[in-house]
C-alpha cells in the first residue's frame, strides 16, 4: 500500500436541531492512500456528506472528543485559519452535488478562481492557461466565456471538477457529483473522474449508488454515522471493504 | 508536510477581489438600484436641509438688512430730541449710521378697483429719512422699479396726455390734435393687453418742441432713472410720496422666473396712481385723536423678500408720518389759558435704527448704544421741557435686531427646533434604508460566500470584497445624490412653479405612456403570466395618475405649494448648504460600508457548509 495521505480518526459530528442534538457521525474512521479511489457509500442521512465535509475542511468535528482529520500527518483542525484556508484552496479539491459555481463569473473565471484566491493571480497567465487546458480536456473549450446558467448540468459539473483541479490538489473530494444528473450524463462525469484516477489522482467520492461505488478501489459503508462492519456489507453487494482501523 | 516555501502568497488577494467586486457590480441590476436609492436619500436630505437652513438664514439676515443692528424704541409716544441722540451716536467711531423711524398703523386707500368703492389695505407705516435710512438698511437695493419698461413709459405718457388735454390742445394744430386723440384713444384700450408703441406714435405727431414740453410734464418720461431717484428721496415732482411693499398692491403678480408682472399689462402699475393714507394719532395719555388723512403719490415699490413685510409695510417721509401721528413739533400751551405758549414739544421718533461698522457684533454695538444713550440723557439741559425717557423707563427698549425680531421669528425658531428633530428622523430613516438594502444584498450572497470560503477564501478577503462593493455604490450614489440635490435645490423655484402649473403636454405624454403600457401589457399577458400583468397595471396606474393629477391641477387653476403668505418669503431659498451636504454624502458612504460589512462578516464567519446550504 502506498503512502497514507488523508485520514479521519474517530470523527464525531453532532448537529443541533432546535433543542435536540442529532448525532450525524459517531466515531467514524477511514483512511485514504495516495492514488486510491475511496467511495463512501451510504443512504441519505447516514452522515456520508458530513464525513466528506470534515475531511475537506469545510466543517468542524465536534469540539469535545470530535476526532481529527490528518492530511499527510498534519491535524487540519488544529491549524490556524490561514492554514485551513490554504488546505481548502490547494491541498484538496472539492466537487459538490449542486456544482456551486458563481453565477456572475464566466466558466474560465470560475475555474481559475481558486488559483487567484491562492495568490497565483500574479501568475495570471499561467493559471489561465492551465484552466483553459483543463476545460478543453473536459470538452468545454468552446464554453470559456459562457456563464454557468448557459450550461447544462453535466457541463457545469465538469467546470466544477476543473475548478477543483486548478491548484493541482493532492486529493479530490466529490460529494454525490452525479446526484443531480441523469444517468448518461452522470456516467460521463464518472468517466472523467476515472480517467483522472488513472492518471494518478486520489479521489474520495460520496454516493448512495452501489453501481457508482463499484468504480472505486475501495468502499467505506456508512450507516447511522458509523462505519458498517464488513459482514453487513456482504448484503449490499460484496464489495471489498476499506482496510480501515 | 506542506512545504511552506512553495506556499501560495495569501496576501496577493487583490486580483480576485477586484474581479468579484467588479462582477457583482456589473452583472446585476441590484447595485444600480442601490446606487439610485443612496442617491435619492442623499439628494432628499440635501434638498430638505438646504431649503430649511436657507430659510432660517433668510429670516435672520432679512432682519438685519431691514432694521440695522441695534434698535432704540420708545413706544407710541415717541422719543423727543432724537436728532441730538443720532448726532451723538454718529460721533462714535463704532457707529456707521443711525436713522429715525416713526412707526404706526394706517389705512391705505388703493387706486383699484376702477369703481368709486376703492379697496383699502391695513398698512404698517414707517416714516423714514430716506437718505440716512438707506445707510442703515439696504433700502436702496430693495426698490423694485429701477427704470420703467417701454410699456410702463407708454402708460405714463398716456396719463400725461390725458391729464394735460387742454394744454396740449391749445398748443397743437387741429389735425395733429385729432390724430393724437385717435392714437391716445386706441392706445387707452389696446394698452391693456399689448405693447402699442405709443411713445414713437406720439413723438411723430408732435413737433420737437411740443414733444420735449410734454416729456417735461412728468420727470419720469424724460429721465429713465427718475423713478429710482424718486423712490430714494420719497419725492415726486415736489410732492411727498409713498414707497409701498410689493405685495401691498394686488396688481403685482409674481412670475415663474421670480420677476413681477403688473396685471392688465401694467395698467395697475402703482407709480401711476395716488393713494390716500389715514392714520390714527394717539395723544400723550393714550387717547385717540381725530384720524388724519393725506393723499400721496406712489413713487416706487420695494421688495424686502420677507412676505409679511412686503404685504403690509409702506414708507413715507418721516415728517408726513409725524404729522399724521401728531408727533411733529408743537407748541405747548397753558392748560388754563390756551393762548399762552409755555414751551415747544419737539418732534419725536418712535425708533432709531443703528448700524455698526463692519466686524462689530450686534451685541457689542448694543452696549455701546446703551452707554451713548445714558450720556445723551445725562447731557440734557436741566430745563428741558420734554425730557426723553431714561433707560429705567420700561417703555424704552434698546435691542439688537435679533431680540427685536424675536416676536416675529419666534414661530420660526420653534419651527427650527421641529425641523432639527425631523432632520434627525430623516437621517435615521435614510441610514436604516441604506443598511437594509445592503443587508439584503449581502444576505442574498451568503451561498456565494460559502463557495468562496470552501475554495479557500479568507474571512478578511470576503469582508473586503463587500467593503469595496459598498464603497463603490456609496461613492457613486453620494456623488449622484450631491448632483441631483444640487440641481433640485438650485432650480427649486422653477420646479415648484412647474409643479404648481404643469404643462398640458405632460398630461398628454403621461396618458400616451399609460396607453402604450396598456397595449404592451395586453400583448404580453396572453401567456397568462402574472408579472407582466402586475407591472402593467402598476405602470398604467402611475402614468394615468400623473396625467389625471396634471389635469386636476390645471382644472383648479394651478397649485401653490410654497405659499408666500405662509412662509414669509416670496421665493424658496435655493442655496445648497454645502457643509451639511458633504457630511450627508460621507454619512451615506459610511452607512453603505456599515450596512455591507456587518452581514458580510457574519456570513464570512459561518462555516462554509452552513453558508452553502443557504438558499
Amino acid at each position: 500500500m502506498s503512502n497514507l495521505i488523508l485520514e479521519g480518526i474517530r470523527l464525531k459530528k453532532t448537529y443541533q436541531l432546535g433543542r435536540a442534538s442529532v448525532p450525524v457521525l459517531r466515531d467514524a474512521s477511514l483512511q485514504v492512500h495516495e492514488g486510491e479511489w475511496v467511495t463512501i457509500l451510504g443512504s441519505s442521512g447516514s452522515g456520508k456528506s458530513t464525513a466528506l465535509h470534515l475531511l475537506g475542511g469545510l466543517d468542524r468535528p465536534d469540539k469535545i472528543d470530535g476526532g481529527s482529520v490528518l492530511f499527510k500527518g498534519e491535524s487540519i483542525w488544529e491549524q490556524t485559519n490561514r492554514r485551513i484556508n490554504q488546505y481548502r484552496n490547494s491541498d484538496i479539491g472539492f466537487v459538490f452535488q449542486f456544482y456551486h459555481l458563481l453565477p456572475e463569473l464566466t466558466v474560465l473565471e470560475n475555474t481559475v478562481l481558486p488559483a487567484m484566491i491562492g495568490g497565483f493571480g500574479n501568475a495570471a497567465e499561467k493559471s489561465r492557461t492551465r484552466g483553459t487546458q483543463l476545460l478543453e480536456q473536459f470538452g468545454l473549450g468552446h464554453r470559456l466565456s459562457h456563464r454557468p446558467r448557459e450550461l447544462s448540468g453535466g457541463e457545469r459539473q465538469r467546470v466544477a471538477i476543473a475548478r477543483a483541479l486548478i491548484n493541482e490538489p493532492s486529493v479530490l473530494l466529490a460529494d454525490e457529483p452525479t446526484g443531480n444528473l441523469d444517468e448518461a450524463t452522470g456516467n460521463e462525469i464518472l468517466d472523467v473522474l476515472s480517467s483522472l484516477h488513472v492518471e494518478g489522482l486520489t479521489i474520495v467520492l460520496v454516493t448512495h449508488n452501489l453501481d457508482i461505488a463499484r468504480r472505486g478501489d475501495s468502499v467505506v459503508h456508512l450507516r447511522h454515522g458509523q462505519i458498517d462492519h464488513p459482514a453487513n456489507l456482504a448484503h449490499s453487494g460484496g464489495i471489498a471493504p476499506n482496510q480501515a482501523t | 508536510m506542506h512545504n511552506t516555501a512553495t506556499a501560495p502568497l495569501y496576501d496577493a488577494h487583490l486580483v480576485y477581489q477586484l474581479l468579484l467586486t467588479t462582477k457583482y457590480l456589473t452583472s446585476r441590476v441590484i447595485p444600480l438600484i442601490a446606487v439610485l436609492a443612496v442617491a435619492l436619500c442623499v439628494a432628499l436630505v440635501i434638498v430638505v436641509v438646504s431649503v430649511m437652513s436657507g430659510f432660517l438664514h433668510m429670516v435672520q439676515s432679512s432682519g438685519r438688512t431691514l432694521m440695522g443692528d441695534v434698535i432704540v424704541t420708545y413706544g407710541i409716544s415717541g422719543l423727543p430730541h432724537y436728532d441730538e441722540l443720532i448726532a451723538q451716536l454718529e460721533e462714535n467711531s463704532n457707529v456707521l449710521a443711525a436713522t429715525p423711524i416713526v412707526d404706526g398703523w394706517g389705512l391705505l386707500r388703493m387706486p383699484y378697483p376702477e369703481s368709486e368703492a376703492k379697496q383699502s389695505e391695513t398698512v404698517q407705516v414707517w416714516g423714514i429719512e430716506p437718505i440716512s435710512f438707506a445707510k442703515v438698511t439696504s433700502y436702496d437695493s430693495s426698490l423694485q422699479w429701477k427704470t420703467p419698461t417701454e410699456n410702463q413709459r407708454d402708460w405714463l405718457l398716456l396719463d400725461v396726455i390725458t391729464e394735460n388735454q387742454e394744454l396740449l390742445r391749445d398748443e397743437m394744430q387741429d389735425d395733429d390734435w385729432n390724430e393724437l386723440v385717435e392714437v391716445a384713444n386706441s392706445a387707452s384700450s389696446a394698452l391693456n393687453y399689448e405693447d402699442v408703441g405709443l411713445w414713437t406714435a406720439v413723438q411723430q405727431i408732435m413737433s420737437d418742441e411740443q414733444w420735449s414740453r410734454t416729456l417735461a410734464l412728468d420727470e419720469r418720461l424724460g429721465n429713465p432713472d427718475a423713478i429710482l431717484a424718486q423712490g430714494l428721496t420719497l419725492m415726486q415732482n415736489g410732492r411727498d410720496g409713498i414707497v409701498s411693499g410689493l405685495h401691498v398692491s394686488e396688481g403685482n403678480e409674481r412670475q415663474k422666473d421670480g420677476t413681477y408682472k403688473v396685471v392688465r399689462h401694467d395698467y395697475w402699475w402703482l407709480p401711476r396712481f395716488d393713494g390716500t393714507l389715514t392714520m390714527l394719532p394717539v395723544d400723550s395719555e393714550g387717547g385717540v385723536i381725530e384720524p388724519e388723512s393725506v393723499i400721496l403719490p406712489f413713487v416706487n415699490e420695494f421688495q424686502s423678500g420677507v412676505f409679511m413685510i412686503d404685504e403690509s409695510r409702506i414708507f413715507v417721509p418721516i415728517h408726513t408720518a409725524q404729522k399724521l401721528l401728531h408727533l411733529d413739533e408743537a407748541q405747548i400751551v397753558d392748560e388754563d389759558d390756551p393762548t399762552e405758549i409755555v414751551g415747544v414739544d419737539p418732534a419725536k421718533a418712535t425708533s432709531i435704527l443703528i448700524r455698526g461698522v463692519a466686524g462689530l457684533s450686534a451685541d457689542e454695538l448694543e452696549i455701546i448704544v446703551e452707554n451713548i444713550y445714558d450720556q445723551f440723557i445725562a447731557g440734557m439741559p436741566f430745563d428741558t421741557t420734554v425730557m426723553p425717557p431714561s433707560r429705567s423707563n420700561p417703555g424704552l427698549t434698546i435691542h439688537t435686531w435679533e431680540e427685536q425680531q424675536r416676536s416675529f421669528t419666534g414661530p420660526v425658531e420653534k419651527e427650527r427646533e421641529l425641523m432639527r428633530t425631523l432632520f434627525s428622523i430623516v437621517y435615521l430613516v435614510v441610514a436604516a434604508l441604506i443598511l437594509s438594502i445592503f443587508w439584503s444584498i449581502v444576505y442574498e450572497k451568503t451561498r456565494d460566500i460559502g463557495i468562496l470560503r470552501s475554495i479557500g477564501a479568507s474571512r478578511g478577503s470576503i469582508v473586503w470584497i463587500f467593503l469595496q462593493y459598498s464603497l463603490v455604490i456609496g461613492v457613486l450614489g453620494s456623488a449622484l445624490g450631491l448632483l441631483v440635490g444640487w440641481l433640485i435645490t438650485k432650480n427649486i423655484n422653477e420646479i415648484h412653479d412647474a409643479m404648481g402649473n404643469p404643462p398640458l403636454g405632460m398630461a398628454i405624454a403621461a396618458f400616451a405612456i399609460a396607453g402604450g403600457i396598456t397595449i404592451l401589457t395586453i400583448a404580453k399577458s396572453r401567456g397568462g403570466q402574472m408579472l407582466p400583468i402586475v407591472l402593467g397595471i402598476l405602470g398604467f396606474a402611475t402614468f394615468a395618475g400623473i396625467g389625471a393629477l396634471v389635469l386636476f391641477i390645471k382644472s383648479i387653476g394651478g397649485l401653490v405649494i410654497w405659499d408666500a403668505s405662509v412662509y414669509y418669503f416670496s421665493i424658496i431659498p435655493n442655496n445648497v448648504d454645502w457643509p451639511s451636504s458633504i457630511v450627508t454624502a460621507f454619512g451615506a458612504i459610511l452607512f453603505c460600508l456599515i450596512g455591507a460589512v456587518i452581514p458580510a462578516a457574519k456570513a464570512a464567519d459561518t462555516d462554509p457548509v452552513k453558508a452553502l446550504r443557504h438558499e
